[in-house]
């Protein structure tokens, strides 16, 4: 009996900064906040791109560089800045969708990090008008001709038609023009929530299984020594 | 502190990675039977700490606990960083496969600096080997910073612009670490002064 008080006196203290030690380590393992992977998402709006960047989780990267790049030649069509939100919008090259280009954006922020994102031509092309996209098509063929048209083509409005068309092929275009930005405006959450579902947040999960890996890889180590040391 | 991958030029992350294999083999070679559990534990608290962010300064930073590591390790802090950074690139993409060896050297380097450069403050008693703790925390840090300025250098960036920024960031985790390390080296001191001794006997 007065050995064990003994013993509670003398190993307290030890036992105390233990447990603060515990205590102090696990709150810092509860929010799973967790360090900064870049990360950028863009989608289109009519003929405007809107790129958004952030550091996992929720910091947007503030003047960060943004390259847009052709995927396959990786020629850089386009250069610019994030705001103070991490936002960057810009109206697509006409070259890009006179040729479908496939975009890559990326984005480098500070000290090294650096996000991609693949936009492929068939998410942002759906914004034009069918009729633009296809006199986009036959003059991109002929490469002389292709600079000057399809420059102003995504760009502007295509101008009134001429009277001597039919009243209904305006109408109907009138009518996609409205369908689609209609459509636009109410599919943005959605895609942007689904820009969200595929981001990989660390997980505590994530993190428990990472440590568990290490302590089964130095386990392993220690296999191999203690194999080693039986053995000489 | 991680650089991402396709940042750096192909020269680099070779030399990056050349240096991280030299130090791992010298880690390799020190650790003895005896060492390997404590080598598992500071890397899993390395994994751990590099994952959590602590939102201050303009990009937000997390604690790396380098300069605890080369404390405790000395050399073999090269192999236990080089484990954890490599799950991290492979579970979270966090840095990357070609970058690894660079995100080594960046981290680890600094620890192994600190060891021999506060090994003659932290086998003193009292006083003193607490300021070589802390400034341990703190110098590991410091030399993090400036090492990933410089293999940003190769990028265009200019160093002291960089520099400035990584450093500038880092400033309250400089401070954070220094304390942690401090407390963390009085407490093993206190309560596992063998593991101590080897390395500061």
């Amino acid at each position: 009996m007065h050995e064990k008080r003994l013993f509670w006196r003398r190993n307290l203290t030890a036992l105390r900064v233990q447990g603060i030690f515990l205590i102090l380590s696990m709150v810092a393992f509860v929010p799973p906040v967790l360090a900064h992977r870049v990360l950028v998402y863009a989608y289109a709006e009519g003929d405007t791109i809107h790129t958004e960047s952030k550091f996992v989780p929720d910091t947007p990267v503030r003047q960060g560089k943004i390259l847009v790049v052709d995927q396959k030649t990786d020629k850089v069509l386009l250069a610019g800045q994030t705001d103070d939100q991490g936002k960057f919008s810009f109206k697509f090259p006409a070259e890009a969708a006179a040729q479908k280009l496939d975009l890559k954006i990326v984005v480098e922020a500070a000290m090294g990090h650096r996000g991609e994102w693949l936009l492929k031509a068939d998410s942002y092309l759906t914004g034009v008008n069918p009729e633009e996209a296809g006199a986009a098509g036959p003059v991109a063929r002929s490469p002389a001709a292709a600079v000057a048209p399809t420059s102003e083509a995504p760009a502007t409005p295509t101008p009134p038609v001429p009277p001597a068309v039919s009243v209904p092929a305006v109408d109907r275009k009138m009518l996609e023009d409205a369908l689609n930005k209609a459509l636009e405006r109410q599919l943005a959450p959605i895609k942007e929530m689904l820009t969200e579902l595929t981001i990989h947040r660390t997980s505590l999960t994530d993190i428990i299984g990472g440590i568990g890996y290490i302590l089964g890889i130095f386990g392993l180590l220690a296999y191999f020594q203690s194999k080693k040391r039986k053995d000489s | 502190m991680h650089i991402s991958e396709g940042v750096l030029s192909p020269a680099v992350l070779g030399v990056g990675a050349a240096l991280a294999a030299v130090g791992t083999a010298i880690g390799l070679k020190k650790m003895d039977y005896e060492a390997i559990p404590r080598v598992a534990i500071l890397s899993a608290a390395f994994f751990v700490a590099t994952l959590i962010h602590v939102p201050v300064g303009p990009v937000g930073a997390h604690l790396v606990l380098n300069g605890l590591m080369g404390l405790l390790l000395g050399w073999v802090a090269v192999p236990a960083i080089l484990i954890a950074l490599f799950l991290q690139a492979l579970l979270f993409q966090f840095g990357g496969l070609t970058v690894l060896g660079v995100n080594t050297v960046t981290m680890a380097a600094p620890a192994v600096i600190c060891f021999y450069a506060y090994r003659g403050l932290l086998r003193r008693q009292g006083t003193p080997a607490a300021i070589g703790a802390f400034a341990c925390g703190v110098t590991a840090i410091l030399l993090s910073g400036l090492l990933v300025a410089a293999a940003l250098i190769t990028t265009g960036q200019a160093f002291i612009e960089v520099a400035e920024l990584v450093l500038l960031a880092h400033i309250p985790i400089m401070i954070i670490e220094g304390i942690v390390t401090l407390f963390i080296f009085l407490f093993l001191k206190k309560v596992r002064p063998e593991m101590l001794e080897g390395l500061y006997a």
